[in-house]
Protein backbone atom coordinates (compact mmCIF):
# COMPACT_ATOMS: atom_id res chain seq x y z
CA UNK A 1 0.00 0.00 0.00
CA UNK A 2 2.80 2.40 1.04
CA UNK A 3 4.89 1.35 -1.97
CA UNK A 4 1.95 2.02 -4.28
CA UNK A 5 1.42 5.47 -2.76
CA UNK A 6 5.14 6.23 -3.05
CA UNK A 7 5.13 5.18 -6.70
CA UNK A 8 2.11 7.36 -7.45
CA UNK A 9 3.68 10.33 -5.69
CA UNK A 10 7.15 10.07 -7.21
CA UNK A 11 6.68 13.12 -9.50
CA UNK A 12 5.37 15.20 -6.62
CA UNK A 13 8.29 14.14 -4.42
CA UNK A 14 10.68 15.03 -7.25
CA UNK A 15 9.05 18.48 -7.53
CA UNK A 16 9.38 19.15 -3.79
CA UNK A 17 12.99 17.96 -3.83
CA UNK A 18 13.75 20.21 -6.79
CA UNK A 19 12.14 23.22 -5.08
CA UNK A 20 14.07 22.49 -1.90
CA UNK A 21 17.43 22.24 -3.69
CA UNK A 22 16.88 25.41 -5.74
CA UNK A 23 15.65 27.40 -2.74
CA UNK A 24 18.80 26.39 -0.84
CA UNK A 25 21.03 27.41 -3.75
CA UNK A 26 19.20 30.66 -4.61
CA UNK A 27 17.52 33.00 -2.13
CA UNK A 28 15.48 34.56 -4.96
CA UNK A 29 13.58 31.38 -5.79
CA UNK A 30 11.09 31.45 -2.93
CA UNK A 31 10.16 35.12 -3.35
CA UNK A 32 6.50 35.71 -4.20
CA UNK A 33 7.31 37.65 -7.39
CA UNK A 34 9.45 34.77 -8.69
CA UNK A 35 6.87 32.12 -7.81
CA UNK A 36 4.10 34.08 -9.56
CA UNK A 37 6.42 34.45 -12.52
CA UNK A 38 7.02 30.69 -12.61
CA UNK A 39 3.27 30.02 -12.43
CA UNK A 40 2.60 32.49 -15.23
CA UNK A 41 5.26 30.86 -17.40
CA UNK A 42 4.15 27.28 -16.81
CA UNK A 43 0.52 28.17 -17.59
CA UNK A 44 1.30 27.97 -21.32
CA UNK A 45 2.99 24.58 -21.05
CA UNK A 46 0.21 23.26 -18.81
CA UNK A 47 -2.45 24.13 -21.40
CA UNK A 48 -0.49 22.48 -24.22
CA UNK A 49 0.54 19.48 -22.11
CA UNK A 50 -3.01 18.78 -20.99
CA UNK A 51 -4.01 18.32 -24.64
CA UNK A 52 -0.87 16.30 -25.26
CA UNK A 53 -1.73 14.02 -22.33
CA UNK A 54 -5.00 13.00 -23.98
CA UNK A 55 -3.09 12.20 -27.18
CA UNK A 56 -0.39 10.21 -25.36
CA UNK A 57 -3.03 8.38 -23.31
CA UNK A 58 -4.27 7.03 -26.66
CA UNK A 59 -0.69 5.94 -27.47
CA UNK A 60 -0.37 8.82 -29.94
CA UNK A 61 1.88 11.85 -30.17
CA UNK A 62 1.35 15.40 -31.41
CA UNK A 63 4.52 17.08 -32.62
CA UNK A 64 2.64 19.96 -34.24
CA UNK A 65 1.53 21.82 -31.09
CA UNK A 66 4.31 24.45 -31.24
CA UNK A 67 3.58 25.33 -34.85
CA UNK A 68 -0.20 25.23 -34.34
CA UNK A 69 0.33 27.61 -31.43
CA UNK A 70 2.27 29.99 -33.69
CA UNK A 71 -0.23 29.90 -36.56
CA UNK A 72 -3.37 30.26 -34.46
CA UNK A 73 -1.87 33.15 -32.48
CA UNK A 74 -0.67 34.84 -35.69
CA UNK A 75 -4.19 34.62 -37.16
CA UNK A 76 -5.64 35.99 -33.92
CA UNK A 77 -3.16 38.91 -33.91
CA UNK A 78 -3.66 39.59 -37.61
CA UNK A 79 -7.44 39.80 -37.21
CA UNK A 80 -7.20 41.97 -34.11
CA UNK A 81 -4.82 44.43 -35.72
CA UNK A 82 -6.00 44.50 -39.33
CA UNK A 83 -9.41 42.82 -39.48
CA UNK A 84 -10.65 41.70 -42.90
CA UNK A 85 -11.08 44.15 -45.77
CA UNK A 86 -13.32 43.36 -48.73
CA UNK A 87 -12.75 46.23 -51.20
CA UNK A 88 -15.28 44.95 -53.77
CA UNK A 89 -18.08 45.31 -51.18
CA UNK A 90 -16.58 48.37 -49.44
CA UNK A 91 -16.73 46.27 -46.29
CA UNK A 92 -14.42 46.08 -43.30
CA UNK A 93 -14.90 43.29 -40.75
CA UNK A 94 -13.26 44.15 -37.45
CA UNK A 95 -12.65 41.68 -34.62
CA UNK A 96 -13.06 42.22 -30.90
CA UNK A 97 -10.78 40.44 -28.43
CA UNK A 98 -13.47 37.76 -28.03
CA UNK A 99 -13.60 37.38 -31.82
CA UNK A 100 -9.83 37.05 -32.16
CA UNK A 101 -9.67 34.50 -29.36
CA UNK A 102 -12.54 32.44 -30.80
CA UNK A 103 -11.00 32.40 -34.27
CA UNK A 104 -7.65 31.30 -32.79
CA UNK A 105 -9.38 28.46 -30.95
CA UNK A 106 -11.23 27.41 -34.10
CA UNK A 107 -8.00 27.50 -36.14
CA UNK A 108 -6.25 25.35 -33.51
CA UNK A 109 -9.21 22.96 -33.42
CA UNK A 110 -9.30 22.62 -37.22
CA UNK A 111 -5.58 21.95 -37.44
CA UNK A 112 -5.88 19.33 -34.72
CA UNK A 113 -8.86 17.76 -36.48
CA UNK A 114 -6.84 17.65 -39.69
CA UNK A 115 -4.11 15.75 -37.81
CA UNK A 116 -6.73 13.32 -36.52
CA UNK A 117 -8.30 12.93 -39.94
CA UNK A 118 -4.97 12.16 -41.63
CA UNK A 119 -4.06 9.66 -38.89
CA UNK A 120 -7.39 7.81 -38.97
CA UNK A 121 -8.17 8.06 -42.68
CA UNK A 122 -4.76 7.01 -44.01
CA UNK A 123 -3.62 4.99 -40.97
CA UNK A 124 -0.47 7.11 -40.79
CA UNK A 125 1.69 6.91 -37.67
CA UNK A 126 0.85 9.98 -35.52
CA UNK A 127 4.55 10.84 -35.40
CA UNK A 128 4.69 11.29 -39.18
CA UNK A 129 1.32 13.00 -39.59
CA UNK A 130 1.93 15.56 -36.87
CA UNK A 131 5.53 16.08 -38.01
CA UNK A 132 4.12 17.07 -41.38
CA UNK A 133 1.69 19.46 -39.69
CA UNK A 134 4.61 20.90 -37.71
CA UNK A 135 6.23 22.15 -40.92
CA UNK A 136 2.95 23.02 -42.67
CA UNK A 137 1.78 25.22 -39.78
CA UNK A 138 5.19 26.86 -39.37
CA UNK A 139 5.35 27.61 -43.07
CA UNK A 140 1.79 28.95 -43.01
CA UNK A 141 2.75 31.20 -40.09
CA UNK A 142 5.71 32.59 -42.03
CA UNK A 143 3.49 33.16 -45.07
CA UNK A 144 0.78 34.86 -43.04
CA UNK A 145 3.16 37.12 -41.08
CA UNK A 146 5.79 37.47 -43.82
CA UNK A 147 8.25 36.69 -41.05
CA UNK A 148 7.44 39.94 -39.24
CA UNK A 149 5.92 40.09 -35.73
CA UNK A 150 2.37 41.47 -35.48
CA UNK A 151 2.37 43.94 -32.59
CA UNK A 152 0.22 46.46 -30.71
CA UNK A 153 -2.80 44.29 -30.10
CA UNK A 154 -4.37 46.53 -27.48
CA UNK A 155 -4.46 46.61 -23.70
CA UNK A 156 -7.62 44.52 -23.34
CA UNK A 157 -5.98 41.66 -25.23
CA UNK A 158 -2.78 42.14 -23.22
CA UNK A 159 -4.83 41.62 -20.02
CA UNK A 160 -5.25 37.91 -20.88
CA UNK A 161 -1.52 37.23 -20.61
CA UNK A 162 -0.37 39.95 -18.24
CA UNK A 163 -3.38 40.86 -16.10
CA UNK A 164 -4.28 39.88 -12.54
CA UNK A 165 -7.66 38.71 -11.27
CA UNK A 166 -8.36 38.39 -7.52
CA UNK A 167 -4.63 38.62 -6.85
CA UNK A 168 -3.76 35.77 -9.22
CA UNK A 169 -2.36 36.12 -12.77
CA UNK A 170 -5.03 35.62 -15.46
CA UNK A 171 -3.01 32.87 -17.27
CA UNK A 172 -3.07 30.85 -14.03
CA UNK A 173 -6.88 31.11 -13.91
CA UNK A 174 -7.09 30.05 -17.56
CA UNK A 175 -4.79 27.05 -17.08
CA UNK A 176 -6.74 26.10 -13.96
CA UNK A 177 -9.98 26.18 -15.95
CA UNK A 178 -8.39 24.08 -18.72
CA UNK A 179 -7.04 21.53 -16.23
CA UNK A 180 -10.33 21.17 -14.36
CA UNK A 181 -12.27 20.81 -17.61
CA UNK A 182 -10.00 18.06 -18.91
CA UNK A 183 -9.91 16.32 -15.51
CA UNK A 184 -13.71 16.27 -15.67
CA UNK A 185 -13.62 14.88 -19.22
CA UNK A 186 -11.14 12.11 -18.40
CA UNK A 187 -12.65 11.07 -15.06
CA UNK A 188 -16.36 11.71 -15.35
CA UNK A 189 -17.33 11.10 -18.97
CA UNK A 190 -17.57 8.04 -21.18
CA UNK A 191 -15.42 9.87 -23.72
CA UNK A 192 -12.63 9.99 -21.11
CA UNK A 193 -13.00 6.27 -20.45
CA UNK A 194 -12.80 5.63 -24.20
CA UNK A 195 -9.46 7.46 -24.37
CA UNK A 196 -7.98 5.20 -21.67
CA UNK A 197 -9.55 2.14 -23.29
CA UNK A 198 -8.05 2.92 -26.71
CA UNK A 199 -4.62 3.57 -25.17
CA UNK A 200 -4.80 0.40 -23.10
CA UNK A 201 -5.78 -1.93 -25.94
CA UNK A 202 -7.02 -0.44 -29.20
CA UNK A 203 -8.18 -3.77 -30.62
CA UNK A 204 -10.19 -4.61 -27.52
CA UNK A 205 -11.67 -1.11 -27.51
CA UNK A 206 -12.71 -1.52 -31.15
CA UNK A 207 -14.29 -4.90 -30.48
CA UNK A 208 -16.23 -3.48 -27.55
CA UNK A 209 -17.90 -1.04 -29.94
CA UNK A 210 -15.97 2.19 -29.34
CA UNK A 211 -15.83 4.46 -32.39
CA UNK A 212 -12.05 4.74 -32.38
CA UNK A 213 -11.81 7.09 -35.34
CA UNK A 214 -14.23 9.58 -33.80
CA UNK A 215 -12.44 9.54 -30.44
CA UNK A 216 -9.03 10.00 -32.09
CA UNK A 217 -10.36 12.83 -34.23
CA UNK A 218 -11.78 14.58 -31.17
CA UNK A 219 -8.63 14.10 -29.09
CA UNK A 220 -6.32 15.54 -31.77
CA UNK A 221 -8.83 18.38 -32.18
CA UNK A 222 -8.66 19.11 -28.45
CA UNK A 223 -4.86 18.99 -28.58
CA UNK A 224 -4.84 21.58 -31.39
CA UNK A 225 -7.26 23.78 -29.47
CA UNK A 226 -5.14 23.57 -26.31
CA UNK A 227 -2.13 24.64 -28.38
CA UNK A 228 -4.20 27.63 -29.54
CA UNK A 229 -4.98 28.50 -25.89
CA UNK A 230 -1.24 28.45 -25.24
CA UNK A 231 -0.75 30.66 -28.29
CA UNK A 232 -3.26 33.20 -27.04
CA UNK A 233 -1.48 33.34 -23.67
CA UNK A 234 1.96 33.77 -25.23
CA UNK A 235 0.77 36.40 -27.73
CA UNK A 236 -1.12 38.45 -25.20
CA UNK A 237 1.78 38.29 -22.73
CA UNK A 238 4.10 39.76 -25.39
CA UNK A 239 1.30 41.86 -26.95
CA UNK A 240 2.79 40.61 -30.20
CA UNK A 241 2.55 37.48 -32.35
CA UNK A 242 6.02 36.20 -33.19
CA UNK A 243 6.44 34.06 -36.33
CA UNK A 244 8.81 31.73 -34.47
CA UNK A 245 6.63 31.45 -31.36
CA UNK A 246 6.24 28.01 -29.86
CA UNK A 247 9.40 26.56 -31.38
CA UNK A 248 10.29 23.39 -29.42
CA UNK A 249 7.20 23.72 -27.21
CA UNK A 250 6.21 20.24 -28.36
CA UNK A 251 9.28 18.87 -26.62
CA UNK A 252 8.49 20.68 -23.37
CA UNK A 253 4.94 19.40 -23.42
CA UNK A 254 5.97 15.81 -24.18
CA UNK A 255 8.52 16.11 -21.38
CA UNK A 256 5.83 17.34 -18.98
CA UNK A 257 3.56 14.44 -19.92
CA UNK A 258 6.29 11.81 -19.53
CA UNK A 259 7.70 13.26 -16.31
CA UNK A 260 4.14 13.37 -14.99
CA UNK A 261 3.97 9.61 -15.30
CA UNK A 262 1.91 9.16 -18.46
CA UNK A 263 3.06 6.08 -20.33
CA UNK A 264 4.16 6.72 -23.92
CA UNK A 265 2.56 3.41 -24.89
CA UNK A 266 -0.81 4.72 -23.73
CA UNK A 267 -3.53 3.81 -21.27
CA UNK A 268 -1.79 5.02 -18.11
CA UNK A 269 -1.50 8.56 -16.83
CA UNK A 270 -3.30 11.45 -15.22
CA UNK A 271 -3.80 15.15 -15.88
CA UNK A 272 -2.62 15.90 -12.33
CA UNK A 273 0.62 14.10 -13.13
CA UNK A 274 1.07 16.23 -16.26
CA UNK A 275 0.51 19.43 -14.25
CA UNK A 276 3.24 18.30 -11.86
CA UNK A 277 5.46 17.43 -14.84
CA UNK A 278 4.95 20.88 -16.38
CA UNK A 279 5.68 22.46 -13.00
CA UNK A 280 8.91 20.46 -12.70
CA UNK A 281 10.01 21.69 -16.15
CA UNK A 282 9.07 25.29 -15.25
CA UNK A 283 10.82 25.18 -11.87
CA UNK A 284 13.86 23.55 -13.47
CA UNK A 285 14.03 26.28 -16.15
CA UNK A 286 13.61 29.01 -13.57
CA UNK A 287 16.11 27.46 -11.17
CA UNK A 288 18.77 27.05 -13.83
CA UNK A 289 18.34 30.70 -14.85
CA UNK A 290 18.53 31.88 -11.22
CA UNK A 291 21.67 29.82 -10.75
CA UNK A 292 23.23 31.44 -13.83
CA UNK A 293 23.60 28.13 -15.62
CA UNK A 294 24.44 28.58 -19.30
CA UNK A 295 21.44 28.15 -21.65
CA UNK A 296 23.33 25.37 -23.42
CA UNK A 297 23.66 23.43 -20.15
CA UNK A 298 20.00 24.07 -19.44
CA UNK A 299 19.12 22.09 -22.57
CA UNK A 300 21.41 19.26 -21.51
CA UNK A 301 19.92 19.11 -18.00
CA UNK A 302 16.36 19.16 -19.32
CA UNK A 303 17.19 16.34 -21.73
CA UNK A 304 18.69 14.25 -18.94
CA UNK A 305 15.62 14.77 -16.75
CA UNK A 306 13.35 13.56 -19.58
CA UNK A 307 15.60 10.57 -20.14
CA UNK A 308 15.49 9.72 -16.46
CA UNK A 309 11.69 9.97 -16.44
CA UNK A 310 11.36 7.60 -19.42
CA UNK A 311 13.79 5.09 -17.85
CA UNK A 312 11.74 5.11 -14.62
CA UNK A 313 8.58 4.65 -16.71
CA UNK A 314 10.07 1.65 -18.52
CA UNK A 315 11.38 0.07 -15.32
CA UNK A 316 8.06 0.38 -13.52
CA UNK A 317 6.31 -1.19 -16.53
CA UNK A 318 8.68 -4.15 -16.51
CA UNK A 319 8.04 -4.65 -12.79
CA UNK A 320 4.29 -4.57 -13.41
CA UNK B 1 -34.42 22.99 -26.39
CA UNK B 2 -30.70 22.24 -26.42
CA UNK B 3 -30.49 23.41 -30.05
CA UNK B 4 -32.20 26.70 -29.19
CA UNK B 5 -29.80 27.35 -26.29
CA UNK B 6 -26.85 26.46 -28.53
CA UNK B 7 -28.07 28.82 -31.22
CA UNK B 8 -28.53 31.65 -28.71
CA UNK B 9 -24.97 31.13 -27.42
CA UNK B 10 -23.54 31.11 -30.96
CA UNK B 11 -25.47 34.28 -31.86
CA UNK B 12 -24.25 35.97 -28.66
CA UNK B 13 -20.63 35.02 -29.37
CA UNK B 14 -20.75 36.12 -33.02
CA UNK B 15 -22.48 39.41 -32.13
CA UNK B 16 -19.74 40.20 -29.60
CA UNK B 17 -16.89 38.99 -31.81
CA UNK B 18 -17.14 41.01 -34.98
CA UNK B 19 -18.24 44.44 -36.13
CA UNK B 20 -18.84 45.75 -39.61
CA UNK B 21 -17.88 49.08 -41.11
CA UNK B 22 -17.66 50.59 -44.54
CA UNK B 23 -14.12 50.09 -45.75
CA UNK B 24 -13.94 53.76 -46.78
CA UNK B 25 -14.86 54.82 -43.22
CA UNK B 26 -12.30 52.46 -41.75
CA UNK B 27 -9.59 53.78 -44.10
CA UNK B 28 -10.51 57.34 -43.12
CA UNK B 29 -10.24 56.56 -39.41
CA UNK B 30 -6.94 54.75 -40.04
CA UNK B 31 -5.53 57.76 -41.86
CA UNK B 32 -6.58 60.08 -39.03
CA UNK B 33 -4.34 58.04 -36.74
CA UNK B 34 -0.79 59.14 -36.10
CA UNK B 35 1.11 59.37 -39.37
CA UNK B 36 4.61 58.09 -38.69
CA UNK B 37 5.81 58.73 -42.23
CA UNK B 38 4.83 62.41 -42.11
CA UNK B 39 6.20 62.76 -38.60
CA UNK B 40 9.56 61.26 -39.57
CA UNK B 41 9.64 63.47 -42.65
CA UNK B 42 9.11 66.60 -40.54
CA UNK B 43 11.69 65.47 -37.96
CA UNK B 44 14.20 65.15 -40.77
CA UNK B 45 13.41 68.21 -42.86
CA UNK B 46 12.36 70.65 -40.15
CA UNK B 47 14.38 69.21 -37.30
CA UNK B 48 17.61 67.50 -38.24
CA UNK B 49 18.36 69.70 -41.26
CA UNK B 50 17.39 73.00 -39.64
CA UNK B 51 17.52 72.75 -35.85
CA UNK B 52 20.04 70.03 -35.00
CA UNK B 53 23.31 71.47 -33.80
CA UNK B 54 25.98 68.90 -34.52
CA UNK B 55 29.32 69.23 -32.81
CA UNK B 56 32.48 68.89 -34.91
CA UNK B 57 33.78 65.37 -34.39
CA UNK B 58 37.28 66.62 -33.53
CA UNK B 59 35.83 68.94 -30.85
CA UNK B 60 33.74 66.14 -29.40
CA UNK B 61 36.76 63.85 -29.21
CA UNK B 62 38.70 66.56 -27.37
CA UNK B 63 35.84 67.07 -24.92
CA UNK B 64 35.46 63.33 -24.38
CA UNK B 65 39.14 63.12 -23.49
CA UNK B 66 39.00 66.20 -21.23
CA UNK B 67 35.66 65.83 -19.46
CA UNK B 68 33.68 62.75 -20.41
CA UNK B 69 30.72 63.46 -18.12
CA UNK B 70 30.29 66.94 -19.56
CA UNK B 71 30.63 65.69 -23.14
CA UNK B 72 27.93 63.11 -22.51
CA UNK B 73 25.52 65.46 -20.76
CA UNK B 74 26.03 68.42 -23.13
CA UNK B 75 26.30 66.74 -26.52
CA UNK B 76 25.06 63.20 -26.05
CA UNK B 77 21.69 61.59 -25.65
CA UNK B 78 21.12 58.31 -23.88
CA UNK B 79 17.73 56.84 -23.15
CA UNK B 80 18.55 54.05 -20.77
CA UNK B 81 20.85 53.66 -17.81
CA UNK B 82 23.70 52.20 -19.90
CA UNK B 83 27.16 53.62 -20.45
CA UNK B 84 26.62 54.54 -24.10
CA UNK B 85 25.06 57.58 -25.78
CA UNK B 86 24.50 58.86 -29.29
CA UNK B 87 25.98 62.12 -30.57
CA UNK B 88 25.17 64.18 -33.65
CA UNK B 89 28.52 65.14 -35.18
CA UNK B 90 29.84 66.84 -38.29
CA UNK B 91 33.02 66.26 -40.24
CA UNK B 92 34.48 68.32 -43.06
CA UNK B 93 36.66 66.62 -45.61
CA UNK B 94 37.29 65.40 -49.11
CA UNK B 95 35.64 62.47 -50.86
CA UNK B 96 38.44 59.91 -51.12
CA UNK B 97 36.64 57.19 -53.08
CA UNK B 98 33.08 56.17 -53.87
CA UNK B 99 31.15 52.91 -53.66
CA UNK B 100 27.56 52.06 -54.59
CA UNK B 101 26.31 52.67 -51.06
CA UNK B 102 28.65 55.35 -49.82
CA UNK B 103 32.13 56.83 -49.82
CA UNK B 104 35.18 57.45 -47.67
CA UNK B 105 35.85 60.93 -46.42
CA UNK B 106 39.31 62.20 -45.55
CA UNK B 107 39.12 64.96 -42.94
CA UNK B 108 41.40 67.99 -42.81
CA UNK B 109 43.29 66.41 -39.90
CA UNK B 110 44.02 63.32 -42.01
CA UNK B 111 41.51 60.83 -40.57
CA UNK B 112 39.55 58.64 -42.95
CA UNK B 113 35.94 57.63 -42.15
CA UNK B 114 33.63 55.37 -44.15
CA UNK B 115 30.21 56.94 -44.79
CA UNK B 116 27.80 54.21 -45.80
CA UNK B 117 24.04 53.63 -45.81
CA UNK B 118 24.56 49.87 -45.57
CA UNK B 119 25.34 50.15 -41.85
CA UNK B 120 22.64 49.24 -39.33
CA UNK B 121 21.10 52.56 -38.33
CA UNK B 122 18.87 51.33 -35.51
CA UNK B 123 17.85 54.22 -33.28
CA UNK B 124 21.11 56.15 -33.75
CA UNK B 125 19.84 59.15 -35.74
CA UNK B 126 16.60 59.47 -33.76
CA UNK B 127 18.44 59.49 -30.45
CA UNK B 128 21.40 61.59 -31.55
CA UNK B 129 19.03 64.28 -32.87
CA UNK B 130 17.48 64.71 -29.37
CA UNK B 131 14.29 65.73 -31.16
CA UNK B 132 12.11 62.72 -30.34
CA UNK B 133 11.14 61.89 -26.78
CA UNK B 134 10.00 58.50 -25.51
CA UNK B 135 7.33 60.15 -23.34
CA UNK B 136 5.59 61.49 -26.46
CA UNK B 137 4.59 57.94 -27.45
CA UNK B 138 2.25 55.44 -25.88
CA UNK B 139 4.39 52.39 -26.52
CA UNK B 140 8.00 51.50 -27.22
CA UNK B 141 6.85 50.02 -30.51
CA UNK B 142 5.51 53.44 -31.60
CA UNK B 143 8.72 55.11 -30.47
CA UNK B 144 10.75 52.63 -32.50
CA UNK B 145 8.46 53.08 -35.48
CA UNK B 146 9.72 56.68 -35.64
CA UNK B 147 13.27 55.36 -36.03
CA UNK B 148 12.13 52.97 -38.71
CA UNK B 149 10.48 55.73 -40.76
CA UNK B 150 13.26 58.24 -40.09
CA UNK B 151 15.85 55.71 -41.28
CA UNK B 152 13.71 55.15 -44.38
CA UNK B 153 13.66 58.87 -45.19
CA UNK B 154 17.43 59.07 -44.81
CA UNK B 155 18.49 55.81 -46.41
CA UNK B 156 15.95 55.59 -49.20
CA UNK B 157 15.57 59.23 -50.21
CA UNK B 158 17.94 61.83 -48.76
CA UNK B 159 21.36 60.18 -48.81
CA UNK B 160 21.04 58.35 -52.17
CA UNK B 161 20.07 61.68 -53.81
CA UNK B 162 23.01 63.45 -52.18
CA UNK B 163 25.41 60.62 -53.03
CA UNK B 164 24.52 60.75 -56.70
CA UNK B 165 25.91 64.29 -57.01
CA UNK B 166 29.26 63.50 -55.38
CA UNK B 167 32.50 62.81 -57.18
CA UNK B 168 35.92 61.91 -55.85
CA UNK B 169 37.76 65.01 -54.68
CA UNK B 170 34.62 66.97 -53.70
CA UNK B 171 34.75 68.93 -50.47
CA UNK B 172 31.87 67.85 -48.24
CA UNK B 173 30.37 68.28 -44.80
CA UNK B 174 28.85 65.12 -43.35
CA UNK B 175 26.41 65.31 -40.45
CA UNK B 176 25.65 62.03 -38.78
CA UNK B 177 25.24 60.03 -35.61
CA UNK B 178 27.92 58.20 -33.68
CA UNK B 179 27.79 56.05 -30.59
CA UNK B 180 30.26 56.41 -27.75
CA UNK B 181 30.71 54.74 -24.40
CA UNK B 182 31.79 56.27 -21.12
CA UNK B 183 33.71 53.13 -20.28
CA UNK B 184 35.81 52.52 -23.40
CA UNK B 185 36.13 54.63 -26.53
CA UNK B 186 34.22 52.94 -29.36
CA UNK B 187 35.47 53.00 -32.98
CA UNK B 188 34.03 55.99 -34.86
CA UNK B 189 31.26 54.88 -37.20
CA UNK B 190 29.35 57.81 -38.66
CA UNK B 191 25.78 57.00 -39.69
CA UNK B 192 25.04 59.79 -42.15
CA UNK B 193 21.98 62.03 -41.83
CA UNK B 194 22.99 64.73 -44.31
CA UNK B 195 25.80 65.34 -46.79
CA UNK B 196 26.43 68.85 -48.07
CA UNK B 197 28.77 69.70 -50.93
CA UNK B 198 30.95 72.64 -49.87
Amino acid sequence: MNKELLKKSQSLIALFALCLVISILSDKFMTSSNLWNVLRQISVNICISVGMTLVVLMAGIDLSVGSVLAFSSAVCAGLLSKGISIPSMDLFIGFTVLGGVLVALIVGLLMGLFNGWVITKFSLPPFVATLAMLTIARGATMLYTQGIPISNLGSSFEFIGSGWLLGIPVPVWISLFVVLSVVFITNKTTFGRYIYAIGGNERAAFLSGINIKAVKLAVYGISGMMAAVGGILVTSRLNSAQPNAGASYELDSIAAVVIGGTSLSGGIGTIAGTVIGATIIGVLNNGLILLNVSPFWQQVVKGLVILLAVIIDQKSKKKA
Amino acid sequence: MKKVIGLVIVCFLVYNSVYFKKLSEQSASESSKFNFVAYADSIYNQGILKQAKPIALADLQKELGKNTENAFSQFGNRLGIGQTAYFMVSVDGTVLNKTVDGFEVKTTDGNIYPIDIKFIFGNAIRDASKLVKLTDFKTNADFNKVSEELNNVIREKAIPAQLSTLTVGDKVEVVGAIKQSKKDALPILILPANITKL
